[in-house]
């Protein structure tokens, strides 16, 4: 089952990769939360074992719980994904209103 | 603990002297400080019998103890002879310099950087441990590229330090590298522990790269042909800094390292032949080259190089031969070239030029200097009774002496004795010429105001010491030199008609033949060959060629960057992923409906993603991220993961909320135009970006597989953790223990940067229109404040002023509105098409239940799914609700009690608060305490993680609710 995660995971970086070169802000954006999303998955595959039982102490004696690191891990990581999400997002607000345009290749005061 | 208290008084005395030296007169701040670094020379006299009896002084300071680094000093007879000449030559400058500057701002200017050089050569001589060591010698470096570019105003004084500081630091970072495969092949960065194993060092694999590095530390250092150019340009520091860094210290510096790793690396092959020919090379080039210059200081600098060249040599002859004249050699030129540089800076200070050709017949206005030049010049020479003598006649004998057995025995010897005489003509031209001939200019120096007194000092004790040291050879110089050398040798002053005499004889009257028939060779000039300065202004211009053609790689398209980046990234990936992934382990077995059920979830997530990527409206498109994100929280609960699933199903409903209302604030004719670029853009485009995001998909996959195919089956902290959750944080939600306390200073970064990124929207969003960034704008500043804490009176004002500044003008198309209809269209869309009755209730009501469910979550953390995050989460979409139905002004009117920014500050106070607490009881930072044997109610368990989850609900929900306030702010609403 994990393999098949795992395959999904390449395929969602894929995507998001593809979404994150395009020539817009926004879309680039959504590109940036499609990889948090297949981080995520990996993160899902790779716990050191799999469950049938959530983690939880009063449950450990009905079967293998699944890893509960891996969902702290996960926890921290979703709260912080939406926290730069939205910093990212806020970024382009500011370069939209300034340049008036979300096309990265006219967002060119930077340059040297 | 002394010798650390004295390696430190002259940095101590760098920062006091420019700091009080404004309020002294000149001359008594000279002979304060003088009187300091001369008291530093009476205790290194002192510890002389002490060392020579019984051994090196050390002293340790812990430094890095993790590391096995300590400041340590280390004090033996070779420290000494050096820590005596830097601080006796130290003080004789400092007085000289008291009289040769004028102004007093540069005189505590010159000392500040003079002190800082001292500090760092006697911490580099009395290094115990060649980390110290190394650090010493940059501060030098460093020191000297101060003093040489002196005169700031000065073009060739800037280029000249550059030049000087890029070679010797160049050297430096050689060095660097040398001495660590030194440390690492010692096994210890101790100096006492690599001098005794020289002979593990010397049969080491790395010995070659050791020396070859350590080698070009030392030539650059102590100016060694092909790299000895720098040494001349540097002259455009002040005399005084030439004569104590360029003379007689820091030159040595390199001679010092050599000398001091001869028991370790020396007596091989590799370091006679480097040593001598590289020695021999720079004694003959730079002794020539001091012939044809025209500048005092120039001819300085060459016979100088020459100098360092003889003592190379001498350290590379082989079985320490020798080492002893290379000492003699290192004292005699030291005292002989300052006299001689403090003589010129006191002919340039009252004559005001140091051109060769405009002087002469000076000895009638300044005979004190006169006299000291001419016993000075006499030593350079190598006459009887002086030091220069002892040091020249030690030269030969080791030199005849070692290359009897070479296979050129003829070639050193004639080098030297070539050298020998040109240095003779170079004393000649210095003292008869400068002296005593008429001047060969007609334009001589017009007039000669006198030299202070003072100036006389330093060099007249210099050459006195020439004199004396020479007379009082055994009683004075022996018992220097005598605890360096291994075996005992005698010191003559004069040691009979040998060979050695009537070589330095025929030297001597070569070298006045040469100057007899100055008048012809003095026309000769070349100009065939380029000069050193000239090679070097050519590497710097390749490296500034090569900098320009890297630069042209950066064309500023971020896409384009990006690219580059994810490729590389990938490519990573893809060999990490082919190298582990394991093939046998790879299968897919579909044993329950859950597994089914994972699989339809998996393809509708990726679907809902690729929808994203094809729908060309960006409203659409986030509603299908949303999709995907909602199938990935479905995946979650099926793993079974209910406390993540809970998090990403309200995350991913707020992410959802939040890029729908963020994309109202985005100009939508820009967002519009955009797309229709994307949408036309070229096949080859496409294709490009498709092979691209295909490689990094197959390269993370093929990574992904390795890594679930290599998962730690068992032995990992899991375990520990499932076992450990119930008894020390009192939770059987292992996850929440996890969370709040076994790994709790994660969580506390977490939402230190959830609550900075909202933060960070709010200045974002909040701050002014470019080009009104830096000016104080008092007003403007007012009006941000009141946007982070609203009140209501000022809340129109503020919502107007906003609008009015920050209204965005679609770019490029006429903009016929007046304010008026603007101000009313305004109004339109802040009221939202949302606000009917019944959404009003809805909101209304929900806000309380899920306070309500917040404390819930916050009560039960521990055995139920929920926690700090989900109750922020819970909160922040009721409050996100309010903003959407009621619209920024009411929402804000009406939940006046709620502070965002407030809240995440009084939330992180909370958690760390709550972590830190636990050390006033001597228990470790974030232990949980249980309150147990309290049956409360309602199964609720008390424990110190509730104030935790506290913290973190009052964090999540500030921020959230900060950047839902931010974006609902109604400066610049569009419809979607």
């Amino acid at each position: 089952m994990n393999v098949l995660f795992a395959i999904a995971t390449g395929a969602m970086f894929g995507l998001g990769a593809f979404q994150l070169l395009r020539r817009d802000l926004v879309k680039s954006a959504m590109g940036f939360y499609i990889l948090f999303t297949a981080i995520n998955l990996l993160f899902l595959a790779v716990g050191a074992f799999d469950g049938s039982v959530p983690a939880y102490t009063d449950e450990l004696s009905k079967g293998q719980p699944s890893d509960p690191l891996v969902q702290a891990l996960l926890l921290t990581a979703i709260v912080i994904s939406f926290g730069s999400y939205a910093f990212l997002l806020g970024l382009i607000n500011v370069a939209s209103r300034r340049y008036k345009t979300v096309d990265p290749d006219q967002v060119d005061q930077l340059q040297g | 603990m002394d010798l650390a208290i004295v390696s430190a008084t002259p940095f101590a005395l760098a920062v006091i002297a420019p700091a009080v030296g404004g309020r002294f007169r000149r001359s008594a701040l000279a002979w304060i400080l003088a009187a300091a670094v001369g008291a530093l020379f009476g205790v290194f006299v002192s510890w002389l019998p002490i060392i020579s009896q019984s051994g090196p002084l050390t002293a340790e300071l812990p430094w890095v103890p993790q590391l096995g680094l300590s400041l340590s000093l280390y004090l033996d007879g070779l420290s000494l002879f050096f820590a005596l000449l830097i601080t006796g030559i130290g003080a004789l400058i400092i007085l000289y310099a008291g009289a040769y500057f004028h102004d007093i701002g540069k005189l505590t200017r010159f000392y500040g950087l003079l002190l800082a050089f001292m500090g760092g050569m006697l911490g580099l001589v009395m290094a115990g441990n060649i980390v110290v060591l190394f650090i010493c010698w940059e501060i030098t470096s460093i020191a000297s590229f101060f003093l040489i570019s002196f005169k700031g105003n000065s073009a060739e004084a800037r280029a000249g330090a550059l030049q000087a500081l890029i070679i010797t630091g160049g050297g430096g970072l050689a060095l660097l590298a040398g001495l660590a495969l030194l440390g690492g092949a010692a096994g210890s960065m101790e100096l006492a522990t690599i001098l005794s194993s020289g002979e593990a060092l010397r049969a080491h694999p790395w010995y070659v790269a050791i020396c070859l590095l350590i080698f070009a530390g030392c030539f650059t250092k102590s100016a060694q042909f092909p790299l000895h150019f720098w040494l001349p340009d540097a002259m455009h520091a002040p005399t005084p800094a030439s004569a104590y860094l360029h003379s007689a210290t820091m030159v040595k510096a390199g001679i010092y390292l050599l000398a001091r790793m001869y028991p370790v690396l020396g007596d091989t092959a590799l370091w006679q032949v480097a040593l001598t020919a590289v020695g021999l090379a720079t004694l003959f080039i730079g002794a020539f080259f001091a012939l044809r210059q025209r500048d005092l200081k120039a001819c300085l600098a060459y016979a100088t190089i020459s100098q360092l060249g003889a003592l190379v040599a001498l350290v590379g002859l082989p079985h320490g031969e020798g080492l002893k004249a290379a000492l003699i050699g290192v004292l005699a030129h030291a005292l002989y070239k300052g006299a001689l540089f403090l003589v010129v800076g006191a002919i340039d200070h009252a004559t005001g030029t140091r051109d060769l050709r405009r002087l002469g017949g000076l000895a009638r206005a300044m005979p004190g200097l006169a006299v000291i030049a001419v016993i000075a010049g006499l030593s350079m020479a190598g006459l009887p009774p002086l030091l220069g003598f002892v040091a020249k006649e030690a030269l030969l004998e080791s030199l005849i002496h070692s290359v009897q057995s070479s296979p050129l025995p003829l070639l050193p010897l004639a080098v030297v004795m070539v050298s020998a005489a040109f240095n003779v003509t170079l004393a000649l031209i210095l003292t008869w010429d400068v002296f005593f001939a008429r001047p060969r200019r007609a334009n001589a120096h017009q007039h000669t105001h006198r030299h202070a007194p003072a100036m006389l000092v330093g060099p007249g004790m210099l050459a006195g010491v020439s004199v004396i040291g020479g007379l009082g050879l055994e009683s004075l110089v022996a018992p220097l030199i005598e605890p360096i050398l291994t075996e005992k040798s005698a010191l003559h002053l004069f040691s009979g008609f040998n060979l050695p005499f009537i070589l330095s004889l025929g030297a001597v009257i070569g070298g006045a033949a040469v100057f007899a028939m100055r008048q012809t060779w003095r026309g000769w000039r070349s100009h065939t060959l380029p000069t050193g300065p000239q090679l070097f202004r050519g590497a710097i211009r390749l490296v500034e060629w090569a900098a320009d053609g890297v630069l042209r790689t950066q064309h500023g398209k971020l896409r384009h960057y990006l690219a580059v980046i994810l490729v590389s990234v990938c490519l990573l990936m893809l060999t990490a992923g082919l190298t582990h992934v394991n093939l046998g382990a790879l299968s897919v077995q579909i044993t329950s409906s859950a597994d089914l059920l994972k699989v339809v979830l998996l393809i509708s997530s990726l679907a809902a993603t690729f929808a994203s990527i094809l729908f060309k409206r960006h409203l659409l498109a986030a509603l299908a991220l949303g999709v995907a994100g909602y199938a990935v929280g479905g995946l979650f609960l099926l793993e079974p993961a209910p406390d993540v699933a809970l998090v990403q199903f309200l995350v991913e409903t707020l992410g959802t909320v939040l890029i729908i209302t963020m994309l109202g604030k985005i100009s939508s004719t820009a967002r519009r135009r955009t797309a229709e670029i994307v949408w036309r853009q070229s096949r080859s485009g496409l294709l490009r970006d498709g092979l691209i995001a295909t490689a990094i998909g197959v390269g993370v996959g093929l990574f992904a597989l390795a890594a679930v195919t290599h998962r730690p089956q068992r032995d990992t902290v899991t375990r520990w953790h499932l076992e450990n959750a119930l008894t020390q944080v009192g939770a059987t939600d292992v996850v929440a223990a996890i969370v709040t306390d076994f790994r709790g200073m994660d969580t506390v970064i977490e939402i230190t940067v959830f609550g900075l990124a909202a933060l960070g929207v709010l200045t974002l969003l909040t701050r002014p229109e470019p080009g009104k960034v830096w000016r104080l704008n008092v007003p403007r500043v007012a009006r941000m404040w009141r946007r982070i804490s609203p009140g209501p009176e000022t809340q129109a004002q503020s919502v107007h002023a906003g609008h009015r500044a920050d209204h965005p003008h679609p770019d490029g198309e006429a903009h016929v509105e007046t304010r008026e209809t603007q101000a009313a269209m305004h109004e339109q869309r802040t009221a939202s098409k949302l606000d009917t009755p019944l959404t009003r209730k809805v909101a209304a009501l929900i806000l309380p239940f899920a306070l309500l469910i917040s404390l819930s979550h916050l009560l039960y953390s521990g055995v139920a799914p929920g926690d700090g995050f989900t109750a922020g989460a819970v909160s922040g979409i009721a409050v996100a609700l309010w903003y959407v139905v009621y619209g920024y002004e009411e929402a804000r009117r009406r939940l006046k009690w709620l502070h965002p920014a407030r809240l995440i500050g009084l939330g992180i106070s909370l958690a760390v608060l709550n972590a830190a607490l636990p050390l006033l009881f001597g228990q470790p930072f974030l232990v949980t305490t249980q309150v147990r044997g309290l049956d409360l109610p309602a199964h609720i368990h008390l424990t110190s993680t509730m104030i935790f989850e506290t913290g973190i609900f009052l964090a999540v929900l500030g921020g959230a609710s900060t950047i839902l306030e931010t974006i609902a702010h109604p400066r610049d609403v569009e419809q979607l």
